[in-house]
């Protein structure tokens, strides 16, 4: 019996496994819009069935991960290759490779991703080490715990704004829903359940680190901009302010002018190689957030 | 020897593979806005009845499919409860395809009528 539509997500890839990565995509797409549509639809229908009974139910209709592969299966097969648009990733010349970055929306997202990382770390930051120092000096007070339980709530909102974050710029699939409390604990129970879940305790080492990942990663691409941008841009303004690129005592160094496709060339391969670095790095960040971030 | 109810549902499989199509073009064509799969798969659930003739997830790829073949069109827009969906629309192609498709399904449907009463 499945238990989450994750759990069905993951069982449906698992029997796409050898299918061209677009069709596993499409299914994995097309099966969590339908399950929670249909599960939300049930949800305000029938209050009374359980959500994996519910679940069930929908799974029922939908057909198991094993009958929906086979009918992606039995389409992708029956339809034209004419018509099927496949990607040759073996053909790509090295350059298009190279150069493809820029038309990549994760390389992108995951330069603005590292750029505001760092006011996002600040925050994170402050918030964890005032709401960890205030709940321990609060814990003296009755309503110490009240805040406590406040602060570890928090966390779980901070973590689902970091993963909405993470899964639109970086494209690493992250939870859309936070994880509630159950409705009948006491205010003991639920900082009890907060201070012994192992991932509150991985979602404040992740917002601990966050600060300094923050300042690097922004210095590293504000660093690299810079560098590739005045490289393309010094031997230009050279020309129009006959400014010098290097002023030492009375001596002036100009560029020569036979060495301004050169600058061009290696600023727009910094930029390009910077594209990739984050490209990588928001990979890795995206591996990092969910390992910390999401729970089992 | 295979049971009598694999065998039926193989039947029923092979069936469904150019009838969705059909059924799904109708559908499209008949509604004045662009429908999402859930949306379609309810509307197929009431056309239906008690029976069920076919996994609402196998609607999906014949979706693809026809789109693919510019016969339908879609965007994705993002809803309030849940991941973006998907809503598809008829073209005006996937207009004169379905023509020639009902032409093709009424005579089908009749000459399979007639093998059935034998005459």
């Amino acid at each position: 019996m499945i238990k989450s539509v994750e759990e069905y997500l993951d069982e449906l890839k698992a029997e796409l496994k050898d299918s061209d990565t677009a069709t596993v995509q499409d299914a994995l797409a097309d099966a969590e819009e339908h399950l929670r549509a249909a599960l939300t639809n049930r949800s305000e229908n029938q209050s009374e069935v359980s959500e994996e009974e519910a679940l069930n139910q929908v799974i029922e209709q939908y057909g198991s991960p094993e009958e929906t592969a086979s009918a992606y299966r039995e389409v992708e097969r029956r339809t034209s290759p004419g018509l099927v648009r496949e990607i040759p990733t073996q053909q790509v010349s090295a350059i298009k490779h190279f150069l493809g970055v820029y038309d990549d929306p994760k390389a992108w997202g995951a330069l603005l991703y590292m750029l505001i990382s760092m006011i996002t770390g600040i925050v994170y930051f402050t918030w964890v080490v005032t709401g960890l120092s205030l709940s321990l000096s609060f814990a003296i007070f009755v309503f110490g715990l009240l805040f406590a339980v406040f602060f570890m709530f928090s966390l779980r909102g901070l973590a689902l704004l970091e993963g909405r974050i993470v899964e639109g710029l970086l494209g690493v699939r992250m939870p859309r829903r936070s994880v509630f409390f159950q409705k009948d604990l006491t205010w003991f129970e639920r900082l009890k359940t907060s201070l012994t879940d192992r991932h509150v305790w991985l979602a404040i080492v992740y917002f601990f680190l966050q600060m300094p990942l923050g300042v690097i990663y922004f210095s590293v691409i504000v660093t690299l901009f810079t560098l590739s941008v005045s490289l393309m841009a010094a031997p230009l303004v050279q020309s129009v302010t006959h400014f010098p690129i290097l002023s030492i005592g009375v001596m002036r160094y100009y560029l020569p002018s036979w060495s301004t496709p050169l600058f061009l060339l290696i600023g727009f391969l910094i930029w390009t190689l910077t594209m990739h670095l984050g490209r990588w790095i928001g990979q890795v960040h995206g591996k990092y957030a969910k390992m910390l971030l999401v729970t089992d | 020897m295979v049971d009598s109810s694999t065998l039926t549902r193989k039947f029923q499989k092979e069936m469904n593979a150019g009838i969705a199509s059909l059924v799904l073009l109708s559908v499209l064509e008949k509604s004045n806005e662009p429908m999402y799969g859930y949306q379609i798969a309810r509307l197929l659930e009431e056309y239906s009845g008690d029976t069920s003739f076919m996994k609402q997830g196998a609607l999906y790829p014949v979706l693809h499919s026809l789109e693919n073949g510019r016969l339908l069109e879609s965007q994705v827009e993002p809803s309030v409860s849940g991941p973006p969906r998907r809503y598809y629309e008829i073209t005006p192609e996937g207009r004169d395809m379905l023509v020639t498709w009902q032409s093709v399904w009424k005579q089908m449907k009749s000459f399979v009528d007639r093998a059935i009463k034998g005459g």
